[in-house]
């Protein structure tokens, strides 16, 4: 797993009640008992980490966040979206 | 409409227990302000509460997830209805929770973290608050974090009427008791807004002492600010009786008025009205009042107009009572005052003791009447009352009896 995954793995336990070690890009996020509020908090680490925003309502179905591993996608998409701003 | 159970979060002790030996020995909760930067700040004392452990005294919380990040005054909240409904004997989730009620009043709710939010937004240009900001902030978090600690289904909202807040709530909690629309109530208040902004607006309204919060006496200049929660369990006689709960006191009466006047400078009629429509509820004479745990700001107008108003009420018997303003101990906790100052009273009649106004060397020749001043003392306390006269002119009173026969 590259840094991206690791990091976010990290602040996915970070607001875990009982934080798990057997967290892999497979693992569906409703396995980790994350609730809507605890989401918010995730985002909102994950964009501080990356120093980037990423679109999300709280009210809609998140396809993005099913997984670990489609969040790390999302993540390295928006990374390198704000890099190509940058240049 | 009886007391089950009350707990306490102050300067001066943050648990009843501790409280109470607080105001026994006659202990001052004010000292240097501290917790943030004072940059220009020309008042530096508060009543601010030092030793409380949030994350050890609600670690049990289980059906409120959020509670360990929740905004400071939720946490005095969640701290008192704990050892209320402890002390109570109840269990989570209460039995019939559609029939019962959680109102917990905050005269400003989570001033703090909206201070916070703002520095970071407008100082430290950062993108965004905190998720939890919004829940932190509202009012009415401290009523809602309790309502799903304790499984309460019933009426649960805060009031907010600033000095008289808590006052507000229990009576409020009563009243649906009495109307038969619930069996039990968690009822009180909690304020938590020492911070820069609040001192600076404090501050603005030239009513803060720089030196102490001294009620009554010559040589009071204002008030202090504290902080804390108070928080009672009452409910129906019957509903208590049936599942032999230990009965504290009566919840006896109840009167509320607004001066309608003026935002700052009290007047004499609303406030002896409160007193008045409170006695005419609890069913008691003037007489039978032996302790007031007066509203005792010290500021220079509210204890002189408060010492008239009880003249007005009490007549010849005003000299009889025993008045004392504990906030002389636990500072001004604005919105929780009064469910403090309740349980104070509860106390005294507990155990017939009534706690003391210190810093009273010398009184204010305008302030005449009996506020156990320095020393608290034995004198049996069969009915008790709790003033509370906010900004606005919002008076409410409460009056606690004995347990009924």
């Amino acid at each position: 797993m590259d840094e991206v995954a690791t990091k976010i793995i990290d602040i996915l336990k970070k607001h875990m009640k009982e934080p798990r070690d057997d967290i892999g890009l497979n693992t569906a996020l409703t396995d980790l008992k994350i609730e809507s509020l605890d989401l918010a908090m995730i985002v909102f680490d994950i964009e501080d980490s990356f120093g980037i925003e990423i679109p999300y309502n709280a009210n809609e179905e998140a396809a993005d966040f099913k997984t670990v591993g489609s969040v790390v996608d999302r993540v390295r998409a928006l990374m390198s979206g704000a890099a190509a701003a940058k240049a | 409409m009886v007391v089950t159970g009350m707990g306490v979060v102050t300067p001066i002790g943050t648990t009843v227990a501790d409280f109470w030996a607080s105001c026994r020995a006659g202990r001052s909760g004010v000292g240097p302000l501290g917790g943030f930067p004072l940059e220009d700040l020309k008042i530096l004392i508060a009543a601010q509460i030092k030793d409380f452990d949030h994350k050890a005294r609600l670690k049990h919380f289980r059906r409120d997830k959020i509670i360990i990040h929740a905004d400071r005054y939720s946490w005095f909240a969640a701290a008192a209805a704990d050892e209320a409904i402890k002390q109570a004997g109840l269990e989570a989730p209460f039995q019939n929770p559609y029939r019962t009620a959680c109102i917990i009043g905050s005269g400003a709710g989570g001033l703090v973290t909206f201070e916070s939010a703002y520095r970071d937004l407008f100082i430290l240009n950062k993108r965004a608050t905190h998720p939890l900001t919004l829940l932190r902030i509202i009012g009415s978090s401290a009523a809602a974090h309790v309502g799903i600690e304790y499984g309460v289904k019933g009426p649960t909202f805060a009031t907010c009427s600033a000095c008289s807040t808590a006052a507000h709530a229990i009576g409020l909690g009563r009243d649906y008791i009495r109307a038969g629309l619930i069996d039990l109530a968690i009822v009180g208040a909690s304020e938590s807004v020492i911070n820069y902004g609040t001192m600076k607006a404090w501050q603005a309204m030239h009513v803060l002492s720089p030196q102490g919060c001294f009620p009554f006496a010559k040589k009071r200049n204002g008030t202090v600010l504290g902080e804390g929660a108070g928080v009672l369990v009452l409910e129906s006689e019957e509903h208590a009786k049936a599942r032999g709960a230990k009965v504290l006191a009566e919840l006896c009466g109840f009167g509320m008025t607004s001066d309608s006047k003026d935002m700052v400078n009290p007047d004499i009629d609303g406030p002896s009205e409160a007193m008045r429509l409170a006695l005419a509820d609890a069913r008691v004479a003037t007489t039978d009042i032996d302790y007031i745990n007066a509203h005792g700001t010290a500021t220079t107008i509210n204890d002189r107009n408060e010492t008239n108003a009880i003249k007005k009420v009490f007549g010849a018997h005003a000299g009889q009572l025993a008045i004392s303003s504990t906030k002389s101990m636990h500072g001004h906790p604005l919105g929780a005052g009064g469910a403090i100052e309740a349980i104070a009273s509860l106390k005294a009649m507990e155990e017939n003791w009534v706690p003391p106004t210190i810093g009273l060397d010398e009184p204010d020749p305008e302030c005449d009447l009996d506020y156990v001043p320095n020393m608290g003392r034995e004198k049996r306390v069969t009915y008790a009352m709790s003033n509370s006269f906010a900004f606005g002119g919002l008076n409410a009173v409460l009056v606690f009896g004995p347990p009924p026969a």
